[in-house]
């Protein structure tokens, strides 16, 4: 009452609203700005299924406001796409992590020919269509809370957190839909979202992942790009090999890596060849945006154990020395592996870095969350890492990222990877 | 000494030809080895990835270059070098200190803001000033003991850049004899010298008379040798050199090939290998330093004659470690087996009965028995050094059983 009036969160506007109209006050003054109209360039969206028909229906009917539940991989992505296009107001994205905002900027790109504002890794760029991150939103809700019309919440279940929920009742959008395969947190808080959000409009059956030997779990993929160094080495190597090789395929048509190994000895051109190779590997394996998603994910699930697996001792390494995280490496000596794991298990420690040692038999601490940031795709190794992620322990929720770098071999083999039947149980966020 | 990852063999008609580089075929290799010297010479103080690298720089346009020869030169280098290790733990210790202490600030992001305010860079000077140091200092320490970022101390290295490439060769040699499942060395003028190396390495060896002054040796391989095969390998290949340095010899080994063909690989003095007498500290010769230091010149009326005398029997012989002599005239030969395996104990059984006028005691390590394994008389255990007590008891049994 210090300022002579009722005051409440944005997030009740569209109720006040509702509430003032419903008496029929015709005499009051609305001096929220209104969020603007958008009109699509174009629309290239896929034809829904049957299954995201409902879902998006079930939304519109519940007021735009709500929830929708869908296993990943399922296309929740078209479905916000489909809202998007049915609503044609300014909306806010809100992704997890900044790679996943990246990705959701690129895809309306693509699907709507439109270039989105971005707010979050240090850009503030606020446009009718902005995509941000759930630290991002928290931080700047105060800055563009009246100017949306439409909020889309990305994997959902980070909202309810303690703080990042002030993005949700800082907004005045009334308009808002959640996305997730698995709302649940071990700390209860989803059931607020009932009321940050709206309640469930729609949630698909699961149909294979529950009761399994593998607990249900979430498989997320971010894709890195490299920067543009690493490009520019990546895309040199990979001219020398195909150079090369079809140099060689001319003479003898079935040439094949293995001849080019053979030949390694003999031909410093073979040799350079074989070194691009591994270079190219090194390049993917050690990208630098890996460490900023790393540090995204660390956000995001601060104060969970986080189990991190590198493809190389090297990335162990530069992961440890960047985030003061222990490791464990092949040559680590059993005290310092004991102590690092002790300590992991206590939660003295919240992270712990392995390269590919943890795969066999042993005995590491629960973990909720674990992050592959490189590795070779084989399918034994993705049954242990998850196993181990899944060890079952409550009902609280697992999830395992991917990072990946776009469009190299090491989509193809998270692709893989994915094939391996240690994943055919889970379902899968489809980039 | 080279592993069996740097092996770089040719296997041809039944025959293997291991790598080498001679001044015929590769005589532009000199400059390489020269250049590889510098390398180190001036490496002092350098992370071994980084030396590691330069070698691997040198050597981009060679045409004659396999990947496996330039990581055994790194090898070679690397083991006339010494570099910086850490026995106490000390970079462990730092790790665990410094990942603590940073814990409670997890996690370290790069833009502080109102969820998280612990900046990277911050924190980190933080902890340095802790330390009462840099952190660039720290970040130095912290994973020191990571064999690619140990740095280079000391070079010893080799005398010119020929004797580089003799090692080499000889390391080639060696590791091709990795592989080997038996070798026979006809020797002359040097069995002795031969003979002395063999036993020093431990090699399962038996002795053929073929004329006057003239012996075959076959030695057991390290491809058929059923336990501890690493450690025999390693002996085995420490054995070579000492072959190579003496005179008068020719030798035959029998090679298991990666597709479990044999194959032959005959050398001798003629092929021209360079190589020294090794020193006898690179054998573990602690036993019979040991036993013979413990002895004394005499004991309880036995007396020890260190240079045994060599027994034959027609084409077999036996060339004992030690002879003891007791004042009443008895003489009993003593051989430490180091390996063994049940068909070279058959054999010296088979040895020993053919010289059964002759009493001989044979110690043979506690580990290499196999369980339940019956021993005789003439059988001294040892675990890991001869009991004096147990080695007079065992000469005694043998001199009052058998007068």
């Amino acid at each position: 009452m210090r300022v002579g009036a009722w005051r409440s969160d944005a997030i009740y506007y569209s109720s006040v609203r509702a509430v003032l109209n419903h008496r029929s006050m015709s005499s009051f003054h609305d001096d929220v700005p209104q969020p603007v109209r958008v009109c699509w360039a174009k629309v290239e969206l896929p034809k829904l299924r049957p299954e995201q028909t409902e879902a998006l229906t079930a939304w519109i009917e519940a007021g735009r406001r709500g929830q929708i539940i869908m296993p990943t991989g399922t296309g929740k992505t078209e479905v916000a796409f489909a809202a998007m296009r049915e609503t044609k107001i300014a909306t806010l994205v809100v992704a997890p992590v900044r790679d996943l905002m990246y990705q959701w900027h690129r895809r309306i790109l693509g699907a709507f020919g439109y270039d989105a504002g971005i707010v979050g890794d240090n850009l503030f760029n606020i446009k009718p269509i902005t995509v941000t991150t759930y630290d991002s939103a928290y931080i700047h809700m105060d800055k563009m809370g009246a100017g949306f019309g439409l909020l889309i919440f990305d994997e959902e279940h980070h909202l309810p957190g303690k703080c990042r929920r002030e993005a949700a009742i800082l907004s005045a959008a009334g308009m808002r839909l959640g996305l997730t395969a698995t709302p649940e947190r071990s700390d209860g808080l989803h059931r607020d979202l009932d009321w940050l959000i709206g309640p469930v409009v729609y949630q698909m059956p699961f149909k294979s992942a529950k009761g399994s030997t593998l607990a249900d779990f979430d498989v997320v993929r971010v894709p890195v790009a490299l920067n543009d160094l690493e490009q520019a080495t990546y895309d040199q190597c990979s001219r020398v090999i195909r150079h090369f090789i079809t140099s060689r395929r001319k003479d003898l048509p079935g040439y094949t890596w293995r001849d080019l190994c053979k030949e390694s000895g003999k031909d410093p051109k073979a040799r350079h060849a074989q070194k691009a190779y591994y270079l190219k590997q090194s390049v993917e394996d050690r990208a630098a945006e890996k460490l900023r998603v790393l540090e995204d994910i660390f956000r995001l699930h601060n104060g969970q154990q986080i189990l991190v697996f590198a493809g190389s001792n090297a990335m162990a390494i530069e992961v440890s020395r960047r985030f003061l995280v222990p490791t464990i490496l092949s040559h680590t000596r059993k005290r310092e592996r004991l102590a690092a794991l002790e300590g992991f298990a206590k939660g003295l420690f919240t992270v712990l870095v392995a390269n590919r040692v943890l795969d066999e038999g042993v005995d590491v601490p629960e973990a909720k969350v674990a992050v592959v940031i490189g590795g070779q795709a084989s399918t034994r190794q993705a049954k242990q890492r998850l196993g181990r992620v899944l060890r079952r322990s409550g009902n609280a929720r697992a999830t395992l990222y991917e990072v990946v770098c776009e469009s190299t071999k090491e989509v193809e083999r998270s692709r893989k990877r994915r094939r391996s039947d240690a994943y055919e149980r889970t379902l899968h966020r489809r980039v | 000494m080279l592993t069996s990852e740097h092996s770089i063999v040719e296997y041809k008609a039944g025959r293997a030809i291991p790598d080498r580089l001679t001044q015929n075929t590769h005589r532009h290799y000199m400059d390489y080895a020269e250049k590889m010297l510098s390398i180190y010479r001036n490496g002092i103080g350098r992370q071994r990835r980084r030396l590691h690298r330069q070698i691997e720089a040198l050597f981009a346009d060679e045409a004659d270059c396999p990947t496996r020869r330039i990581q055994a030169f790194c090898k070679l280098l690397d083991d006339a070098s010494v570099f910086r290790t850490d026995p106490s733990g000390k970079a462990a210790r730092l790790r665990l200190e410094v990942f603590s202490r940073a814990a409670c600030r997890h996690p370290l992001v790069q833009q502080p803001d109102r969820l998280f305010e612990h900046e990277e860079r911050k924190v980190k000077a933080q902890l340095a000033d802790g330390f009462g140091t840099a952190w660039d200092q720290i970040e130095q320490a912290l994973y020191a003991d990571v064999m690619a970022f140990q740095q280079l101390e000391e070079f010893a290295g080799y005398c010119d850049p020929g004797a580089l490439l003799s090692r080499y060769n000889v390391s080639q040699l060696q590791a091709c004899l990795y592989r080997a499942e038996s070798m026979t060395v006809l020797a002359t003028d040097d069995l002795k010298t031969i003979l002395r190396y063999a036993k020093l390495a431990r090699l399962l060896h038996e002795i053929k008379r073929l004329g006057p002054s003239k012996y075959a040796i076959v030695l057991a391989g390290p491809a058929s040798v059923l336990r501890d095969t690493r450690i025999y390998g390693v002996n085995f290949a420490k054995f070579l050199p000492a072959l190579l340095a003496c005179k008068g010899w020719k030798m035959t080994a029998i090679l298991q090939t990666p597709w479990n063909m044999r194959a032959k690989l005959d050398l001798s003095e003629k092929d021209g290998f360079t190589s020294h007498l090794p020193s006898l500290e690179e054998f573990d010769s602690r036993l019979e330093e040991s036993l013979a230091k413990k002895f004394g010149q005499a004991r309880d009326g036995w007396q020890l004659v260190r240079e045994g005398e060599v027994l034959h029997d027609r084409q077999k012989t036996f060339v004992p470690d030690f002879t003891f002599s007791h004042k009443d005239g008895t003489q009993v030969h003593l051989e430490i087996v180091g390996f063994w395996t049940p068909e070279y104990l058959a054999h010296k059984r088979q040895t020993l009965r053919r010289f059964k006028h002759h009493r001989i005691l044979i110690a043979v390590p506690e580990k290499s028995l196999r369980q339940g394994a019956s021993i005789g008389a003439n059988v001294l255990v040892y675990k890991t050094a001869i009991k004096l007590n147990a080695l007079i008891e065992a000469l005694d049994r043998i001199r009052i059983k058998d007068p």
